[in-house]
């Protein structure tokens, strides 16, 4: 009897154990390994204030910090800095630095480096693209070794998500200078990892960072890969040639469910995907047929459909992970209520609206598939959408025209809010100052209203404020529709299981900061 | 004949020169303004004009022209507008991938498309021919794309013999050779097909049949090498054509070639790499076009140059 307990005891003792290993894998990070990730295109440049595409960055960022970084929960965090003050009247900030960081070539990070680095990117000759993230910025002083005194002409309430943008990244003074023009493919920063080297078209590598200033990285050497063929990428994480896989098809993941050896992860991205419409042309200076379309379309199908689930229906212009977002609205699909709208403009069946609409092919998820069902979509409430894939050059050299000449009357784009605050997102699309060429405006929306709370938005430091302002400028921009709005795009990733705490960032980057390969 | 390759060597400066001139003015014809793309499409205009005045694309047609024709000449192909490197550097980086692979695909497809044309035409009309041929046709018409993908299923997914994609050690070429080999294989297969059965048609092979020679030597010794001479001008324009970048089998394997530098360098309107890339592709077809006919001389005795 006493033997038959003994053993009832052992087995729920074993059993308890196998529970509890499964239920919390405590398992130590170990040391050393290669980590490779299969990238769909190469880094353009390195140099921090010249990247422009998410690529560059997600590479750049393990090597080149920033003074503020934007956690994947959108929080924003010191990072180089160590904290700030801001005077009563908006317009001076103290930022305290962090001590005892050296870049990897030996120069101590401190306020000379953090200035020189700022006033680099205010150059106008460095031809930095994001400079007008910090363009407000007037003077940069050290106050002492690791305090900056910087003063803008106006308050601005957006600086300090700013300072999170990888374009703003603090970079060797000592390296920058030396290497010139060379710079660009062999930075120096005070990140976890440092360059190693970068064959073009093939893949950049970088090893641990021994001498960081914070928790150093398990992994020895990481790889991004170039493999710009979706199909072929898949098959290398599937033979294990990589660990991690960008970019992964959304048709490919009802396959990938049964794969035993990696995971399909999605993740939610900053980036909204719209229709804008040239609001000071005919047809679409009508808002009723800005407000048809919105109502003709499905937006649901189109997700469900095209993007197999991965992606979100837009409720307002930026994405919830943004600072200032909040749920405004969402055009019902609502065919009846789009042919009277169109009616009331004098369209009927006999008399159809007819458009031509504009869109880039494989810039985005299924951008060309997802045009083609908007305009099967539109047909049924009587819309003629004719439809014109262009090259992305092309595209945006036509739909980047100034007002005058510029004839597109629907086009299909992206925007990315990776300073994850509310004034990235609006200010550059929605306000009268940023007209293409000047800005990014393409619908050349004008709403008085809608400037005056996006200028608010900028000067008011009180988030609990600048929402209620944010939230009003947005209803605003929903009910004028200059856009027809659709969804925000997910990221789809593979991830092998030996690849351990590989992040998926909403900013789309891959982050190896914590990463470890499972022994 | 050193002569002949002296005057052909000549003769291709002009050649060159028109080349680059005519791309020159058809990358600045294209839609689509390069400094807008570099900067991306939230930058503002003032930095947009920045950037067209670093390019020098704010100075008059021809005098862009002079620059850049005097700079090549220098052997100065410029810096790429986009990541700032040197071009000599990156098209020197990738050609050797380049040549590696259009070699090792040539190799296969001659080795196989010949010595498959040849036993057709021995058989035409045979069970054997049509085999042969009817596989050369699906080798012709699979695009490299599908074909590609399916070699890394095979051989990297499934029995994970070969790597999936990238560069390294022979392994790594494998794949990309073969799949690049095939679609020329079949070219190849087909026109030493033709080729050799118009000589075994012809009046000496019926007198070296004739005078009791054995098979074996007619088509080898006889045939052969008379059948050469339009496969080799196919190989040299197959190898022209691979020189220039395989782009379908550079993309699908990861390869880092000319033609994945050329197509990516025209969609950002990278203007110097363009520029270099057709240069040097171009450059590639004049000495492929002259070892072809040097070739001719080698294998046929009937021509010679003066």
């Amino acid at each position: 009897m006493r033997r038959v307990l003994a053993l009832m005891a052992a087995i729920a003792l074993t059993g308890a154990l196998v529970i509890s290993a499964a239920a919390a894998p405590a398992v130590t990070p170990t040391r050393g390994g290669t980590l490779i990730v299969g990238s769909g295109v190469d880094a353009v440049t390195l140099d921090a204030p010249m990247i422009t595409d998410s690529p560059s960055a997600t590479v750049s960022e393990h090597m080149v910090e920033s003074l503020y970084r934007l956690t994947p929960e959108g929080r924003i965090v010191p990072m180089l800095a160590l904290g700030h003050t801001v005077s009563a009247d908006g317009r001076t900030w103290t930022v305290r630095l962090r001590t005892g960081v050296r870049f990897h070539d030996g120069t101590p990070f401190d306020a000379e480096a953090a200035k020189f680095n700022l006033d680099r990117m205010l150059d106008p000759a460095t031809r930095a693209p994001f400079r007008f993230l910090i363009s407000r910025i007037t003077s940069v002083t050290v106050v002492d070794s690791s305090t900056i005194r910087l003063v803008t002409d106006a308050p601005f309430a957006p600086l300090l998500a700013h300072f999170t943008h990888s374009s703003v990244g603090m970079q060797s003074p000592t390296a920058v200078r030396r290497l010139g023009v060379d710079y660009a493919r062999q930075p120096v920063g005070t990140g976890p990892f440092r360059f190693k080297e970068w064959v073009r078209g093939d893949r950049v590598v970088m090893t641990r960072n021994d001498d960081y200033w914070g928790e150093k990285a398990f992994l020895d050497e990481v790889q991004f890969r170039v493999i710009p063929d979706d199909g072929a990428r898949v098959a290398a994480l599937e033979a294990g040639s990589i660990h991690v896989a960008v970019r992964v098809p959304p048709r490919e993941i009802e396959r990938l469910k049964t794969a035993r050896d990696f995971t399909v992860s999605v993740t939610d991205s900053l980036r909204t995907i719209y229709v804008g419409f040239n609001v000071t042309r005919p047809p679409f200076n009508d808002v009723r047929l800005r407000r048809a379309l919105n109502h003709a379309v499905n937006k649901r199908a189109i997700v469900a459909g095209a993007l197999y689930g991965t992606a979100r229906v837009s409720d307002a212009p930026i994405v919830p992970a943004v600072e200032g977002y909040s749920k405004i609205m969402t055009y019902d699909w609502d065919l009846e209520r789009a042919e009277a709208l169109l009616r009331e403009a004098g369209f009927s069946r006999a008399r159809p609206l007819r458009a031509v609409f504009l869109h880039p092919s494989g810039r985005y998820i299924r951008d060309a598939e997802i045009a083609a069902s908007i305009q099967g979509l539109v047909r049924r409430a009587g819309i003629e959408l004719e439809l014109r894939t262009m090259e992305w050059g092309a595209y945006l050299a036509l739909t980047n025209r100034p007002q005058p000449e510029n004839d597109v009357q629907m086009y299909m784009l992206g925007w990315g809010t990776v300073t994850g605050d509310a004034d990235y997102g609006l200010y550059a699309l929605f306000h009268s100052s940023q007209w293409v060429p000047t800005g990014s405006n393409r619908s050349f929306y004008k709403n008085e209203r809608v400037d005056a709370l996006l200028d608010r938005g900028r000067i008011t430091v009180d988030q609990a404020e600048r929402n209620k302002i944010y939230a009003e400028a947005m209803k605003t921009i929903m009910d004028d529709a200059p856009w027809l709005f659709l969804h925000s795009e997910s990221q789809v990733t593979g991830i092998r299981h030996v690849a351990q705490g590989v992040i998926v960032h909403p900013a789309e980057r891959v982050e190896l900061f914590k990463a470890w390969l499972r022994r | 004949m050193w002569a002949y390759i002296t005057k052909r060597l000549l003769l291709s400066v002009p050649v060159i020169l028109g080349v680059a001139f005519m791309v020159f003015a058809m990358v600045r014809v294209l839609p689509g303004d390069p400094a807008r793309i570099i900067a991306g499409e939230a930058a503002t205009q003032e930095i947009v004009e920045g950037i067209r005045k670093d390019m020098g694309l704010d100075q008059p047609l021809l005098r862009q022209f002079a620059t850049f024709a005097m700079s090549v000449l220098r052997g100065d192909f410029g810096r790429s507008v986009r990541s700032k490197a040197p071009v000599g550097g990156e098209i020197a980086a990738r050609l050797p991938n380049t040549i590696r692979l259009a070699t090792a695909g040539l190799g296969i497809a001659v080795l196989v498309g010949v010595s498959a044309g040849v036993i057709s035409a021995i058989r035409p009309y045979s069970l054997i021919d049509t085999a042969v041929m009817l596989v050369a046709l699906a080798g012709l018409s699979m695009p490299v794309f599908w074909s590609g993908l399916m070699l890394i299923l095979v051989f990297a997914v499934w029995l994970k013999w070969l790597p999936a994609v990238g560069t390294g050690g022979i392994e790594h070429l494998v794949l990309p050779a073969v799949t690049l080999g095939m679609s020329t294989a079949a070219i190849i297969a087909r026109m030493s097909r033709s080729s050799m059965l118009e000589v075994l048609r012809s009046d000496y092979i019926r007198t070296a049949r004739a005078k009791g020679l054995a098979e074996a030597a007619v088509v080898n010794r006889h045939a052969f090498r008379n059948a050469l001479i339009p496969v080799i001008t196919v190989v040299g324009l197959q190898m022209g054509t691979l020189l220039s970048g395989a782009v379908l089998t550079e993309t699908v394997f990861a390869w880092p070639g000319i033609g994945r530098l050329l197509v990516e360098g025209i969609l950002a309107r990278d203007y110097p790499i363009v520029q270099a890339s057709v240069l040097v592709v171009a450059m590639a077809f004049v000495m492929v076009n002259l070892t072809v006919d040097v070739l001719y001389a080698v294998v046929d005795p009937r021509i010679h140059y003066d």
